[in-house]
């Protein structure tokens, strides 16, 4: 039970915003991709979270069965996602099969902003906290001046 | 020293400690908004606060015995309930934790601990003023 423990939890959720951040502005930069490392199109990627406990080992020792509830928030991980192709008939496009198909990533902007809207508020509201625990602590800092 | 820091202060401190570990629990909450299957945590005392310092108002409490003393409250050993709703909410797959609830349960919460703080700062104050006027 300490202060700390509050800006950690709250650094975890900024962290885990800002992966999805990246991973959105790479599917964004990546709408019209057709050749990627891995051969083939760009496939559109997501990020997956899982609560993670912040128990440290002294409140373990200590017993501190609150603490236990905490969680903090991990990034599992990214994973792709199998929505199919979309097929644009484009003859003279270098990648074009032999029917004159183009397969484009079936990535949909709206989408895509909507889940940077998101993942904006869940930074800015994880911001929020860190903010509200740091006046909390100048205010107990304050006691006895 | 139970002359000198009555024993409101233990209370109010244990209170802010209270308030703090429901910081941390708010903060975990909204750190997992966007967890799949996250249940959004609570942290209860109020009620059996109110309870326990019931205890301690004379006369409230039955006694069998006129003679029993009534239990007095004890701050220290206090604690509060660690609560878990059961129910996640499902909006397409991933949205379990209600964020206007808990953006208002912090800032309730931040209020008071800034509040109760204050509250302790003015004890301290009072007794400053009650040593440096005795002395003129």
């Amino acid at each position: 039970m300490d202060f700390m423990t509050a800006l950690d939890i709250g650094a975890s959720g900024l962290k885990a915003q800002r992966a999805t951040l990246n991973v959105i502005s790479m599917n964004m930069a990546n709408i019209r991709t057709t050749k990627t490392l891995e051969g083939g199109p760009y496939q559109r990627k997501s990020v997956s979270f899982e609560s993670s406990p912040v128990y440290s080992p002294f409140d373990e020792a200590m017993n501190e069965q609150l603490n236990r509830d905490l969680h903090g928030v991990k990034v599992l991980g990214v994973t792709a996602d199998q929505r199919p192709f979309k097929q644009v008939y484009e003859p003279h496009h270098p990648d074009a099969n032999e029917l004159g198909y183009v397969y484009y990533p079936d990535i949909n902007v709206v989408e895509e902003m909507t889940y940077m809207m998101n993942a904006t508020r869940g930074y800015e509201a994880n911001v929020q906290t860190i903010e509200s625990v740091k006046q909390m602590f100048n205010k107990a800092l304050q006691i006895g001046v | 020293m139970k002359g000198l820091f009555g024993n409101h202060i233990h209370l109010t401190s244990k209170v802010l400690d209270m308030r703090l570990e429901r910081q941390n629990i708010v903060t975990g909450n909204i750190a997992n908004v966007d967890t799949p299957d996250y249940k959004a945590r609570r942290l209860e005392f109020e009620d059996k606060l109110q309870q326990a310092l019931n205890l301690d108002a004379r006369g409230k409490m039955t006694r069998t015995q006129q003679n029993h003393l009534p239990a007095v409250f004890n701050a220290d050993g206090f604690k509060g309930d660690g609560l878990k709703e059961f129910k996640p909410r499902h909006v397409y797959g991933e949205d379990s934790v209600d964020m206007d609830k808990e953006m208002a349960i912090m800032s309730k919460n931040g209020l008071m601990y800034n509040a109760l703080a204050s509250v302790i700062k003015k004890n301290f104050e009072g007794l400053q003023k009650v040593i440096s006027e005795g002395g003129k």
